[in-house]
């Protein structure tokens, strides 16, 4: 007893209470704001929830989920979307942080420049882009037709074979900056000794990039790859701006889709509905997630 | 001691701070500092601010006891309107036009919101004259069982066709299409002449079914609802709907306009790019002042139809319908406002301004229709109107309007999506209506020239 009563009393002069008290308000609003409003969720799982009234429908909710074709389709769509995204952003992004990292002339600059898009609200570029996919002499058309790269003009957003790349390419032009940044701030981690000591080893550059650059590089890309990931699954903001799911549902990704049965103009809010959906883009972002963190510890022990 | 003290008033003024955000304007309805009665009102048009703002200045410097605040709110307006009245922030009235996107009058009156127009009002000799209010009570539009709870002031025109005569005279056409084929094939005439440098019709990426085609199937007696057996009924629009698909088969619709703006499309209308363009009557301001038009001549023409005739009514919209929050405090207050915003000289004034048509035959009389503009060319043809609101299900899948549109632009199975669209509509129906959440709306002396006069029935099965 008096052993624990000494315990008690030293944990209280090494500031445990004022932790606790200190973190406290920091806990109250994740308890407000993050978990609160997650267990609010499941309340309406099994109700058809418009805004004012819960009325109760069973299991109606799950079994229209799983016949629900344009949700699926949707969840293709996502991962079309993010697979795109990622195969083009990240090695572009590390491409450009490598080359900038030189501090060659002019570099900050460009840096400014690729850094710029992340900056903007996605939703002003996205409106922007739709001008410059726009069919009838829009710029884009107009500048690939007079070099000769197509002959006639593309849809670019309401042909359902070009959409996904074109939104693609919007995405990518919003994320390169900022990946960019990631990757510059985990190369400047890397001494410099190294690179000096490998010059006289006399590595040539592939060699350094795949031999060191790389290498040393993958904590900070494990980061940066698990950012990428969650968030390229979650990005719904300029397809909507652009496309709205279009055209006849097929640039739908899960989170346009739910926000549409929420925030519709056409219809009723579907809120329950939106809940379970909801939880199933949860869970399969969550897998995603985790496997990739399988993935990863995998490669760790391999390298 | 001291340090526990210390700590909690830290963590008071923490939880204090935290709560601060959410607690500083919770009477709504409250005095003013210059201790008149504040009436506080929502509206969610921007185009009229100006013309509101100048008579409510006017009205807040002659009244000594009332305080009129007006607040624009534009995105998401239903569901701010909704948040605002559980959080206990709700304005004392808000405006709303007929069918407003996203609003249904119903769920509102079922959850206790709104305050019915008291009888006092309804019954004032110069508010019947301004509104014509006894004439345009419309089940579920702006009244539930009869009793109102909205009453407009103005009307916005149904859909009219609006063309580019200059394109259409170079395409050798004289008369204004009157049939849904008349139509196809002007914009195909138009389409060839262009030579790829102007087109024949347009859309653009939003209520692209609402914008013009549904006027068309409407006029032609065709609608969504069979108010006489009260079921969803879509089998009326196989025929339009594969006529329609012209327009891309052709290649008479103007590229990309399907995922362009309105404003986009507007100033492409302006700019002589293409020569239909299909709206309602706040196209005259926008091709006045907006996008103005000066180097061709316009012309606005009545919606076509399947066979040119009119047997069904094509939706006109109501505007300026004010409604009270049932939290309103002060609503004598309120009232007294809702009669300002209803009066003779501020219906007249707003009319002259060219924001809408208006909606009492007096009011007609008193207007000076020279300062209106072209919005004349937008007056009320007979087969205009409202139907009674249909009722609001929960879907499995597209919205009726999306699914009819995306098959128009894919040239898809008109046939499967309409067996979809009924099957999943009356699916949706019966379980509401089973679950309690809508009641089955049956009138079965419907008119269609005529909706709004039959008799409405709401049955539980």
């Amino acid at each position: 007893m008096k052993n624990n009563g000494r315990t008690i009393r030293r944990k209280k002069e090494d500031g445990g209470l004022a932790a606790v008290l200190m973190m406290s308000p920091a806990v109250l609003m994740l308890i407000i704001t993050s978990i609160y409003p997650f267990f609010w969720l499941f309340r309406y799982i099994l109700y058809d929830y418009n805004g004012f009234t819960a009325y109760f429908t069973g299991l109606y909710n799950i079994k229209r989920m799983f016949t629900d074709t344009v949700f699926w389709a949707s969840v293709g769509h996502t991962f079309e979307y993010a697979i795109l995204k990622l195969v083009i952003t990240l090695p572009l992004s590390l491409l450009i942080a490598v080359v900038i990292s030189k501090n060659i002339p002019g570099s900050s600059l460009f840096r400014g420049i690729f850094f710029l898009p992340t900056v903007i609200s996605a939703s002003v570029y996205s409106l922007i882009f739709t001008f410059i996919y726009a069919v009838f002499r829009g710029p884009l058309n107009t500048m690939l037709q007079s070099i000769g790269l197509i002959s006639a003009p593309i849809d670019w957003l309401g042909d359902p074979s070009w959409v996904m790349i074109s939104i693609a390419i919007v995405a990518v032009w919003g994320g390169l900056g900022n990946y960019m940044v990631y990757f510059l701030s985990g190369l400047s981690s890397i001494s410099s000794e190294i690179y000096e000591s490998s010059m006289i080893d006399g590595a040539n550059a592939r060699q350094t990039f795949f031999r060191i650059t790389l290498p040393m590089l993958s904590p900070m890309l494990k980061v940066i790859l698990l950012l990428a990931i969650t968030t390229s699954f979650k990005d719904y903001q300029s397809i909507l701006v652009l496309t709205n799911g279009g055209p006849n549902n097929r640039s739908h990704v899960m989170f346009s889709y739910i926000y549409n049965l929420i925030f519709s103009s056409t219809s009723t809010p579907q809120i329950g509905y939106a809940t379970v959906l909801s939880i199933m883009a949860a869970l399969i972002i969550g897998a995603v997630t985790a496997l990739y963190m399988v993935l990863a510890r995998k490669l760790d022990d391999v390298v | 001691m001291r340090k526990i003290i210390s700590i909690m008033m830290i963590m008071l003024v923490l939880v204090g701070a935290v709560y601060a955000g959410g607690s500083s304007d919770k009477s709504a309805s409250s005095q003013s500092q210059s201790g008149k009665t504040v009436v506080n009102i929502w509206t969610n048009d921007r185009h009229d601010a100006e013309y509101l703002n100048e008579k409510i200045a006017e009205f807040n410097a002659s009244n000594q006891d009332i305080e009129i605040k007006m607040t624009t709110v534009v995105e998401d307006y239903p569901n701010m309107l909704v948040m605002s009245y559980t959080s206990g922030n709700a304005p004392d009235l808000f405006y709303m036009n007929a069918r407003g996107t996203g609003f249904d009058l119903k769920t509102f009156v079922d959850a206790g919101m709104l305050v019915p127009y008291p009888d006092s009002l309804l019954n004032d000799p110069d508010f019947e004259k301004v509104t014509d209010a006894s004439k345009h009570i419309v089940e579920g539009i702006n009244a539930i069982n009869g009793v109102p709870y909205a009453i407009f002031s103005v009307l916005r025109s149904g859909t009219r066709m609006i063309y580019n005569m200059d394109l259409l005279e170079q395409a050798g056409i004289t008369e204004l299409p009157a049939t849904l084929q008349e139509l196809v094939d002007t914009a195909a005439a138009v389409t060839a002449a262009g030579n790829g440098n102007f087109y024949g019709i347009a859309t653009c990426s939003s209520a692209q079914f609402e914008r013009w085609l549904e006027g068309i199937c409407n006029k032609s007696g065709i609608y969504h609802y069979d108010y006489k057996n009260g079921r969803f009924d879509f089998s009326g629009y196989a025929e339009p709907i594969k006529l329609a698909q012209k327009f891309f088969s052709d290649g008479s619709m103007f590229p990309g306009s399907n995922t362009q703006g309105v404003d986009a499309m507007r100033a492409q209308f302006a700019n002589g790019t293409f020569a239909i363009w299909g709206n309602a009557s706040q196209e005259a301001g926008v091709f006045t002042d907006q996008f103005p038009i000066t180097e061709f001549e316009w012309a606005v023409g009545e919606l076509p139809s399947m066979d040119g005739n009119a047997y069904g009514t094509v939706d006109s919209r109501p505007q300026k319908g004010l409604h009270m929050f049932s939290s309103c405090k002060n609503q004598d207050a309120a009232w007294e406002v809702v009669k300002y915003l209803n009066s003779e000289d501020f219906v007249k004034g707003y009319v002259e301004h060219g924001y809408a048509l208006p909606l009492s035959e007096y009011m007609a009389s008193v207007v000076d229709m020279s300062k209106i503009g072209r919005l004349a060319d937008f007056a009320s043809v007979s087969y205009e109107g409202l139907y009674p609101a249909v009722p609001s299900v929960s879907v499995a899948g597209d919205p009726y309007a999306v699914a009819l549109w995306n098959v128009v632009v894919s040239g898809g199975d008109v046939d499967k999506v309409i067996a979809d669209l009924n099957k999943s509509y009356n699916e949706a129906l019966d379980r509401d209506v089973k679950i309690g959440k809508v009641k089955r709306l049956v009138i079965k002396d419907f008119n269609p020239l005529d909706p709004t006069a039959g008799t409405a029935e709401y049955l539980d099965k």
